[in-house]
């Protein structure tokens, strides 16, 4: 540890630690001086200027975010010019956004107007033109409303530092900065993933997901469809913060008796055919290993780590399983096993699934995984737009009566619910393919190698004498330089998962909101919604996913075995290359750093 | 240390050799400012003058100097006498210039600077 | 002028007057008196012509003979052999060879220049750019094979430090000092740049300086290379300069040909490349941490610091920045030497500095002048004062960072602290000239028309503050001002300095904030009475026809809106309600009868 030096906030003596910042050091004695466009995942970007402060001997204040402290230094934090400044600074951003408040999709959930709130701005000195901007809706998932934005910066570092897909930037000058994807493509058409983390960071209302919600109302009421839903294992783990309730709650039998009182016919839980995936996955991956198959495979849940692969590494394609992801494997059985079974006309199923990301609207979207003619997944609403719905329907979520799954999709084991949090598919995979693999009974079933938040991890296991090298990466930007390992060594791993988001599902694009005392992405609350799908795990009798006695009956009476022709034919797909404009296709480039 | 003051020497003999010892030195601003106000033009004149016959004058273009309202310019630097400095050279002027001064010894006092 | 036989230059410099130059050229003048040969020569005063301790110091021209160390004695005889007899007087002959001033060789208009210290533009104009003969000539590349094979890089360092020489770019900080700190960087990958992003509208001192003499500022940055021990340089360079670039891309060429740049320079073991990075023209990427962003291939955009480009610069390593001034001055502190250098302008600010001489003065153009001559010396000095009899209203310094000065301080001597007390900034050279006929608000809220333009749109108070304050100074333009709008535009103003994240925010409000102080009452003006008194804002104007019509028609004719009315050979007259102010026949009429009210 280094030696602590003094500095001194609002003329009173404090020992801390060198090499960190004023806001870090402050923030450790209990001032929290506000601020906007700093978050702790992100670089610094010192653009909002909210959180100057005043040192002595500085001609101007300086941004507590980015200035270190030294020793002697004298902070001041709140002086009347200090909260004039940063009054005047907050209300030069509000007099240019909308004040549709009350309108406003982020209406009680707004960092902004918190921020404003704790300023006391009740007049405004400087109104006068405000900027005018279409919304872009061209995206399946994610839509960018520019005359929301402030202009902090966090998506476009988001975009870039964390998930390295570069898709946002700010463009032109001066009052006209805004920010977009390069060349001004429209979203759907850029290079975005849909992870939606842009809509995590951001403070405002400047991204959001394309809302269904009142598509979705509309088609609950019409009595000729049979309603059927779906939910993600990391949305039990974190509708409850919708609610005001903590973060790491288990709310999943109260949604499920929520999502009947809105209307639903069946509810089913994506854990089952998370059960599912891993049948078809670990048999994929011993099949590549036994017969020489292309190594190290990769996992193919993630919807944005699909089209991140696309336009990134077409060259990794006959890398990644070619199973569907559980949600559109769960569509598939929903209108084909279970229709049949209920003698429905698939035609007549409404396919919903409450997601906690925004991509899975574009996977749903996505022809390649259609059959017979059908989506899979008619309607995908993230837990953000299911806890809304959910109030707005006057269902109190936090009292209600906790229910059941339906069956016959609703039976799930242990290692369906890991899916939600990092290297829980991994783990779930090795549970089964070393029983597949070695006829042996795994004991030590907890992986906790590839468990917890780290960027990548690494990890091996021993079947038959054969060690199998594991790899794991949460966010796409640790995903990148994961595979550039790879490219490097195709050798290094056997098995690799990758989850677009970090944290993997439960920091998804679509999960609530932060709460107030809360940043986007937290990892305390990520860790606390990852627990609380550990802990589900633990509490099941079953905890392997072949052990699941619905899914053994699936295959029984449907789908035959793992691989079969009926699976390649509803629960596998294949991937193309993608080229979006502004993406210079892997052989065309001549950078170094690429080979060929 | 030495090696430079022999490229310096050698640069020195370069520049004499090419004629920087001839009776008169011309120099035209050749600056971006001094082109906008039409050097280049005036430039052409003298070179086409030294092309038709024109002797005893070593040309050569230079920087700016900084009299912005007066350009484009032309200095004739005569070994002995006071440089003189034209502003506001146009072709005209500059054949003129040729003529008078540089072939008859004539300086043009209403254009000097 | 030209028929004068001789021309004098005596210097005038501070350093020659304490050894009594004014008595030896009264002296002189009077000896000149007594051959009656005064009408044959020309007598000049210049500025400190940097050999201070020769002085008084003469020289003759044709001829550049230059006397030394004169005693009032000398004089007698300097004007009968030299002046009558055209024996120049070997004796009192100083030979000179320094790198500074050598314009007098060749510049015939002294007038001009006499004034002037020629350090960083010691070549322009005098040399061709494209030759390297020509540098060679004037002694280029010397200072590098100097430092290469006399002088350790921590020597170079200090001779620079000792210089006084500051960053020309315009905070004015240490050169020296950022040299120490980059070489201190134990990274053995480092970087140096020439910053020629130079966007000031209204400057081209660096466009000038490299288009006049680009190997001084590749020898400079070589010799910065040697003293941080970097191996590569950067010039960042606006594309809108297309023939600095050619002429830059060409020294690079020859340089490398003669051995200066490349692989073991000058037989040395040391190597030291340039490359040329081009820039796309935004203001902002004169600031060094948004143009470092900009050469890593981002969006030139600002960061927070430290870390300073010294610890953390290009692509993370350790680099130092100089603008292309800064550079030129390198080569003559070399050869000059520190203590040479270090004699010439103020306590805190050494050396020269270029301005781009601008706006309502008869002499407009680059000037180099000592540190600590005033502003007036430049404006009616070597700028001539102000054209057409109008008066002198306000000195703008710095473009669009700088503030308006009046009158007032015009006996203000420049170095970066007087002009910051006076309310401005030194800037990068900036220095345009306002007469009566320019409203102050205009001119305010053109500058801030331009910074807002050219805000990056990173940090808040920059992207909206500015926007808001240029709504403010438009809509008291245009007559519509508010009571409080001063004291918004004050708010606002000082917020923007204080709280901005770069340099150029922290500035932007200077030009409002300065001629507020100094001119607020064509605020007021303009805000309670409507009215403009240099009669620029056309929606505070109406135009009247006066009793000295004599009924042309004129302005009838040209008259876009029919406003005017009036029989031929009558006194016309305008209708208010129609006209739409544009002057056009204000500039018709040929006798005047048009005023603006």
């Amino acid at each position: 540890m280094s030696r602590l030096i003094t500095i001194t906030i609002n003329d009173k003596p404090y020992q801390v630690e060198p090499n960190q910042t004023i806001m870090q050091a402050a923030d450790k004695l209990g001032f929290h001086i506000p601020r906007l466009c700093y978050h702790p995942k992100l670089s610094i970007e010192g653009a909002c200027r909210v959180c100057i402060v005043e040192v002595e001997g500085m001609k101007n204040y300086v941004a507590s975010c980015a200035f270190p402290v030294s020793d002697g230094m004298k902070i001041r934090t709140n002086t009347q010019a200090l909260r004039t400044a940063r009054r005047d600074i907050i209300e030069l951003i509000l007099d240019n956004h909308p004040q549709d408040c009350h309108t406003c999709e982020r209406d009680g959930n707004c960092e902004l107007q918190r921020l404003a709130a704790s300023m006391g701005i009740r007049a405004r000195h400087f109104e006068g033109e405000r900027k005018r901007y279409e919304k872009d809706l061209s995206s399946e998932a994610v839509i960018r409303d520019p005359e929301k934005c402030i202009l902090c910066g966090r998506c476009v570092r988001m975009c870039s530092e964390i998930q390295q897909v570069h898709n946002l930037t700010q463009a032109h000058r001066g009052f006209h900065t805004v920010v977009m994807p390069a060349y001004n493509m429209p979203m759907g058409e850029s290079v975005c993933t849909a992870c939606g983390q842009c809509i995590n960071v951001c403070p405002t209302a400047a991204f959001l997901e394309k809302n269904y919600t009142q598509e979705l109302f509309e088609k609950l009421n019409d009595p000729n469809l049979v309603k059927v839903v779906q939910f993600a294992p990391s949305v039990r783990a974190a509708i409850g913060e919708a609610f005001g309730l903590e973060p790491g709650l288990n709310m999943e039998g109260q949604l499920i008796a929520s999502l009947r009182k809105l209307g639903f016919d069946y509810v089913f839980d994506t854990q089952f055919s998370a059960d599912l995936t891993i049948m078809e996955e670990a048999s994929e991956f011993l099949e590549r290993l036994q017969s020489g198959g292309v190594l190290p495979m990769i996992t193919s849940c993630s919807s944005a780590w699909m089209k991140c692969l696309e336009q990134f590494y077409p060259d990794l394609i006959p890398n990644v399983s070619t199973c569907k992801s559980p949600m559109s494997m769960q569509g598939a059985i929903t209108k084909t096993y279970f229709a049949k079974k209920k003698k429905i006309d698939p035609r007549k199923i409404l396919s919903v699934a409450v997601m906690c990301c925004t991509a899975k609207k574009y996977e749903a979207a996505r022809p390649e995984l259609m059959f017979d003619g059908m989506r899979g997944v008619d309607i995908v609403v993230t837990t953000r737009e299911a806890a809304w719905m959910i109030k707005s329907a006057g269902i109190d979520l936090v009292n209600i009566q906790p229910e059941e799954p339906d069956h016959p999709l609703g039976i799930s084991s242990g290692a369906g619910a890991i899916f939600g949090a990092t290297g829980g598919v991994m783990e779930a995979a090795i549970r089964t393919a070393y029983e597949l693999y070695t006829g042996e009974t795994l004991v030590d079933i907890e992986v906790e190698a590839v468990r917890g938040l780290k960027g990548i991890k690494e990890g091996s296991i021993t079947m038959d004498g054969k060690e199998i090298r594991v790899a794991v990466a949460h966010g796409l930007g640790n995903a990148c330089r994961l595979l550039e390992r790879v490219r490097q060594d195709p050798s290094r791993y056997h098995f690799i998962e990758i989850m677009g988001c970090p944290g993997g599902c439960v920091g998804g694009g679509g999960q609530p909101y932060a709460q107030i005392n809360s940043i986007p992405l937290d990892d305390e609350n990520l860790r606390k919604r990852a627990q609380a799908l550990y802990d589900l795990d633990k509490a099941k009798t079953i905890r392997r996913s072949h052990d699941n006695p619905d899914v053994q009956k699936l295959y029984k009476e449907f789908l035959q075995s793992p691989l079969s022709p009926v699976s390649h034919q509803y629960l596998h797909t294949h991937y193309k290359a993608k080229t979006p404009v502004g993406i210079i296709p892997r052989n065309e480039r001549t950078l170094s750093g690429d080979s060929k | 240390m030495d090696l430079i003051r022999k490229k310096r020497a050698e640069a020195v003999n370069r520049i004499i050799s090419k004629g920087y010892l001839s009776t008169k030195r011309v120099y035209v601003g050749m600056a971006t400012c001094e082109i906008a106000a039409g050097s280049k033009e005036v430039m052409a004149v003298f070179q086409d003058a030294i092309a038709k016959g024109l002797t005893d004058v070593y040309l050569s273009q230079k920087g700016c100097a900084g009299r912005c309202n007066l350009e484009p310019t032309v200095e004739v630097v005569e070994e002995g006498k006071i440089p003189v400095k034209y502003g506001l050279v146009t072709p005209e002027r500059a054949r003129e210039i040729i003529e008078r001064h540089l072939k008859k010894g004539e300086v043009i006092q209403e254009w000097v600077i | 002028m030209a028929d004068k036989q001789y021309k004098l230059t005596f210097c005038d410099g501070s350093g020659c007057l304490k050894n009594h130059a004014r008595e030896f050229r009264q002296l002189f003048e009077e000896e000149l008196r007594r051959h009656q040969i005064q009408q044959n020569v020309q007598i000049h005063l210049s500025g400190c012509l940097g050999m201070c301790t020769k002085g008084p110091i003469l020289i003759v021209n044709p001829g550049y003979i230059m006397y030394g160390n004169l005693r009032p004695e000398d004089a007698a005889e300097i004007v009968q052999e030299h002046l009558v007899n055209g024996r120049p007087v070997s004796r009192l002959i100083i030979q000179e060879d320094h790198l500074y001033n050598r314009f007098f060789r060749i510049f015939g208009d002294s007038e001009f220049f006499g004034r002037q210290m020629r350090i960083a533009l010691r070549n322009c104009g005098v040399i061709d750019p494209e030759k390297i003969d020509d540098y060679l000539a004037m002694r280029g590349y010397e200072a590098l094979a100097k430092v290469l094979t006399e002088m350790t890089p921590q020597q170079v360092i200090e001779e620079v430090k000792k210089s006084g020489l500051r960053g020309r770019g315009g905070a004015g900080f240490p050169t020296g000092l950022k040299w120490e700190y980059t070489a201190k960087q134990s990274d053995p990958e480092k970087y140096v740049i020439c910053n020629a992003d130079e966007g000031d509208p209204g400057a081209f001192m660096d466009r000038s300086a490299i288009e006049g003499d680009p190997h001084t500022v590749l020898e400079g940055m070589i010799i910065g290379g040697y003293a941080i021990g970097s191996r590569q340089g950067i010039i960042y360079i606006r594309a809108e300069y297309p023939l600095a670039v050619q002429r830059l891309k060409k020294a690079i060429e020859d340089a490398r040909r003669e051995g200066f740049l490349g692989e073991r320079i000058l037989g040395t073991d040391f190597s030291f490349d340039i490359r040329i990075c081009l820039g796309a023209g935004a203001f902002v990427c004169g600031e060094e941490t948004a143009l470092i962003h900009s050469i890593e291939g981002f969006r030139g955009m600002p960061r927070p610091r430290p870390p300073y480009p010294s610890v953390s610069g290009l692509f993370g390593k350790p680099t130092l920045i100089n603008n292309v001034e800064t550079w030129a001055n390198i080569p003559v502190i070399i050869i000059d030497g520190a203590d040479w250098f270090s004699r010439i302008g103020t306590a805190t600010s050494k050396g020269t500095k270029v301005f781009a001489l601008a706006g309502k003065v008869r002499n407009t153009g680059l000037v180099e002048v000592p540190m600590g001559t005033t502003l007036r010396d430049i404006i009616f000095g070597i700028g001539g004062g102000i054209p057409n009899g109008k008066k002198f209203k306000a000195v703008q310094t710095g473009g669009p960072s700088g503030g308006c000065l009046p009158e007032k301080y015009l006996d203000t001597q420049i170095d970066y602290e007087s002009l910051a007390k006076a309310g401005s900034i030194m800037g990068s050279g900036g220095m345009i000239v306002i007469d009566e006929d320019s409203c102050m608000v205009r001119m305010a809220r053109f500058f801030v028309e331009f910074t807002q333009d050219e805000s990056c749109g990173k940090c808040t108070p920059c992207r909206e503050g500015t926007k808001r304050m240029l709504e403010i100074l438009t809509r008291i333009t245009r007559g519509q001002g508010k009571p409080g709008d001063i004291e918004k535009l004050e708010r606002l103003g000082t917020m923007i300095q204080k709280a901005s994240l770069c340099g150029l925010g922290q500035s932007a409000p200077n030009p409002v904030l300065s001629t507020i102080r100094n001119f607020r009452e064509e605020y007021e003006e303009h805000i309670h009475q409507k009215k403009c008194r240099a009669r620029e804002c056309t929606a505070l104007l109406s135009f009247v026809v006066q009793d000295n019509c004599v009924g042309c028609g004129a302005c009838k004719r040209v008259c876009p809106v029919n406003a005017v009315s009036g029989n031929r050979k009558e006194k016309h007259s305008i209708n208010p309600n129609l006209c739409i102010k544009c002057g056009q026949c204000y500039d018709a009429c040929k006798f005047n009868a048009i005023a603006k009210v």
